[in-house]
């Protein structure tokens, strides 16, 4: 065993063998070629000027730029707000759905909307609006954000809570527990990883939406994303980059959180991710 | 584990190098196409819907019957003007032909990458001495107002004339688009641009006006407004060495001095709080489904949104109108030939048929804004207005509509509706009804077909050119030339916008400013508020609950003891 083994190892050239591995190449690849090369460009663009040259007034001009700033502010304050209502309607919601018989399929109705492009869905809100004759404005925009979000919250948020064991809730019945212990004292702590992939799924996407808070506003409401979108329109690569790059940093950190936050109540995320 | 570490180490380079290659290729000069191969090829960026697609087979064909070669078009098109210029500016495809807004054409010309017309029909001449003849067809209006502002222009210490580099395709205005209903024109023509700022006090127009998402379009408003109403910076313009209140329409557009911006900014800020928003795409319906009341709209668009907006037979008046305030923008599109082009014969020839009249028809018909082609040489020519009754811009005369007479030898139409005379092309004829003679004015009695059209007479079928069977209707061709909003009339009060230059940034800063308004919206800390009250709330029914329900406990213990 251990002969053959070594024969193999030593054998200066070995056939192309179907491993594993080789089925993560074209992912491999896949990843190389629209996620890493985009985010080069990005790191590069962001130290050029207009005419190429290497720089570091982008920063500069960014930082130094207060309204700028607030616009982040203001996508970050949109997407606390958007995940907040996102949980305080969609758990309650899936707590119920869970403890239903019929909880798989009415979440089906929840993530239907899904089906349908967003877009679609935001102009028919829009249209909604209008026909009310509901002034378009931060109102009009959060409620958009929720609208598309919430089966983001909804669908991690059911998965966890439907597969809570129920012995578990009995045992807690058993010694002596009422219904709202019951709910705090163990449904609750085990589904903090849904709520934390929950809260992943919705926040991160949230501040750095821009097509949603144009078309639900008339424009009027200018998040981090359209300020992006507008830099990069009128040929400002590089504080656009800048500002795609302060994105990104917010991202990670918002991520590095919630993992840290998923860790120390001991239980991963990963997991529960669907 | 080390030959990972190299593998990883070599992907990382490779994809550094990737990613750089944009830059690394802009450091060269961009050498052209392909010029290998049988055919001659020619490739055009062009706007989004933005030709009559049709012309360019019929110009594949044109070419080979006067050059002998056969040629393939690649046509490729852009959104913006920013996004052309990336792409031609970093070189990042090889183009030959491009039709970019006047700004742009500044910016590559400034940039040195653009050839010089006027040297290549020199040089092109010789051997077809007739293909550039259709250049001619230009509105020489058009051409002099480019001049006034783009005539010599300082690049590098030397001067350059625009008008050598380009030669204009599409022109127009911008304006407001109005509801008729809401907005009378003498509240127009008395409050100008400040209608955009409901400056009449209509209650009907609060958050009823859409501006364009554009800081071009939106500045040239802007300050056209602080002009009507002195809101202009006091003080002398750093630029123009005069004060604000005294600088032209064309000044005023191009004026990026901070005092400016400063201003603007905060008039736009103000105006946000009372409109309905900020579009560049949906305005036009929005205005036909009276959505909005007001929009500023480009002439191209604003003709097409008042043809699909609805007709009152009883005012005769459409639902929607557009009106150019006194001073306002003018802005063209124009074809430029990249000096690196390897077919500046092919795209030379290309610009000259796009001049040709009927092909300037054929674009009004399928694009709806103002060809630079001159209307003076559309009008008589056959192409053109067969192209223009395809798509029913122009239709043929009928009896109900007006009566023919014959008035001093010559063919005049007489609508009745209207009340006036008008000759074959749709001029305007004095008719003098003079009592005493009446051989002056004889009604002709014309053949009509069934529906009542009016057949070309015999003798006029050789010389009149614009159908071989029926007659235009005179009407339909005075409506189209004459229309202010399609031709309207060039004067020093509109002014052409040129490249922002080193001011872009802080133009694009200032309109980030105004367009997000100052500070967190309050609407934000009242729902962050709410929520934060919803969960204390939540807490404090738990902790009610928890109070209450830990009391009776405690009594019952101490009942056991």
């Amino acid at each position: 065993m251990t002969n053959t083994a070594a024969a193999s190892v030593s054998r200066p050239k070995r056939r192309f063998k179907l491993t594993k591995r080789v089925f993560s190449y074209p992912y491999v690849l896949f990843m190389l070629l629209f996620v890493v090369i985009p985010l080069v460009m990005i790191l590069v663009n962001a130290f050029l000027d207009t005419d190429n040259n290497l720089t570091l007034d982008n920063f500069a001009d960014f930082f130094t730029d207060s309204s700028s700033l607030i616009i982040l502010a203001n996508s970050l304050l949109v997407g606390v707000i958007t995940t907040a209502i996102c949980l305080i309607i969609g758990y309650p919601l899936s707590y119920i759905l869970s403890k239903m018989p019929s909880g798989r399929v009415l979440v089906l109705f929840y993530v239907l909307p899904m089906w349908v492009n967003f877009l679609i869905r935001t102009l028919a809100t829009k249209a909604i609006f209008i026909a009310m004759d509901v002034n378009l404005g931060m109102g009009t925009v959060i409620f958009g954000m929720v609208y598309n979000y919430l089966p983001f919250m909804i669908l991690p948020l059911h998965t966890t809570l439907s597969s809570i064991d129920r012995s578990y809730i009995e045992a807690a019945q058993d010694l002596g527990a009422d219904n709202s212990t019951v709910f705090l004292k163990t449904v609750l702590p085990l589904s903090v990883s849904g709520i934390i992939s929950g809260i992943t799924m919705v926040f991160i996407p949230t501040i750095s939406t821009f097509a949603i808070s144009q078309l639900l506003s008339n424009g009027k409401i200018f998040l981090f994303g359209d300020s992006i979108q507008m830099k990069f329109e009128q040929g400002l690569y590089g504080v656009g980059s800048i500002m795609s790059l302060v994105m990104l940093v917010f991202v990670l950190v918002s991520n590095f959180i919630i993992n840290r936050a998923g860790r120390k109540s001991g239980l991963s995320i990963g997991r529960s991710l669907w | 584990m080390k030959k990972r570490r190299t593998f990883a180490a070599i992907v990382l380079a490779l994809v550094c190098i990737c990613a750089l290659m944009p830059v690394l290729s802009a450091c060269n000069t961009s050498g052209g196409g392909i010029g290998g191969g049988g055919a001659d090829t020619l490739v055009i960026y062009n706007w989004e819907d933005y030709i009559d697609t049709g012309l360019l087979n019929e110009f594949e064909k044109y070419y080979r019957e006067v050059t002998g070669r056969s040629l393939s078009i690649t046509y490729s098109t852009f959104d913006t003007n920013e996004t052309m210029l990336t792409q031609v500016m970093r070189g990042e495809t090889a183009v030959d032909l491009v039709c970019p807004s006047e700004y742009a054409i500044e910016r590559l010309m400034r940039a040195g990458l653009l050839a010089n017309q006027t040297k290549l029909i020199e040089e092109f001449s010789a051997d077809y001495p007739e293909a550039f003849s259709n250049l001619a067809n230009v509105n020489q209006t058009v051409l002099d107002k480019i001049g006034e502002t783009f005539g010599s222009m300082d690049i590098n210490g030397e001067s350059y004339d625009m008008r050598d580099y380009m030669v204009p395709y599409m022109w127009g205005t911008l304006g407001l688009l109005y509801n008729t209903k809401i907005i009378s024109e003498e509240e127009l023509e008395e409050y100008g641009w400040g209608m955009l700022w409901n400056e009449s006090g209509n209650p009907d127009l609060e958050n009823m006006i859409l501006m364009k998402d554009s800081v071009r379009d939106s500045y040239a408003a802007v300050v056209f407004y602080m002009e009507k109403y002195g809101l202009l910076p006091d003080g002398i313009s750093a630029t123009y060495g005069k004060p604000f209140s005294e600088l032209t329409a064309n000044e005023l557009i191009n004026c990026t001095d901070p005092e400016m911006l400063d201003a603007a900014e905060r008039l736009l800020t103000e105006q946000r709080e009372r409109i309905s928003g900020y579009e560049v795409d949906f305005g036009k319906d929005d205005m036909i489904n009276e959505i909005v009341y007001l929009d500023l709209a480009w002439s191209g668009d604003a003709l097409w949104a008042i043809e699909e907006s609805e007709y009152y037979e009883d005012t005769d008046t459409y639902q929607l109108g557009y009106y150019v305030p006194e001073k306002s923008n003018i802005w063209y599109d124009g074809w430029a030939i990249l000096e690196s082009s390897d077919s500046k014969l092919a795209a030379m020839m290309f610009i000259d048929y796009m001049c040709r009249p009927d092909s300037g028809a054929r674009n009004i018909g399928y694009i709806g804004y103002t060809s630079a082609v001159d209307q003076e040489v559309m009008k008589y020519d056959y192409g053109a207005a067969q192209a223009l009754l395809d798509v029913e811009y122009l239709w043929y005369a009928n009896e109900e509509e007006c009566s023919v007479y014959d008035y001093n030898g010559k063919m005049v139409f007489y609508y009745e509706g209207e009340g006036y005379y008008l000759d074959l092309y749709g001029n305007e004829v004095d008719v003098e009804v003079d009592v005493t003679d009446e051989n002056h004015l004889t009604e002709l009695a014309l053949e009509t077909d069934d529906e009542g059209y009016y057949l070309l007479p015999e003798g006029l079928k050789d010389s009149y050119p614009l159908d071989e069977e029926y007659i235009v209707c005179p009407d339909s061709i005075s409506l189209f030339y004459d229309d202010e909003g399609r031709y309207p009339e060039i004067t020093e009060n509109l002014g052409v916008m040129q490249d922002y230059g080193a001011a872009n940034e802080d133009v694009v800063n200032m309109w980030q400013r105004a367009k997000a308004g100052g500070g967190v919206p309050s609407s934000l800390w009242w729902c962050l508020l709410a929520i934060v009250l919803f969960v204390g709330a939540v807490l404090g029914v738990y902790f009610l609950k928890e109070a209450l329900k830990g009391r009776p406990r405690r009594l019952k213990d101490a009942d056991r003891k």
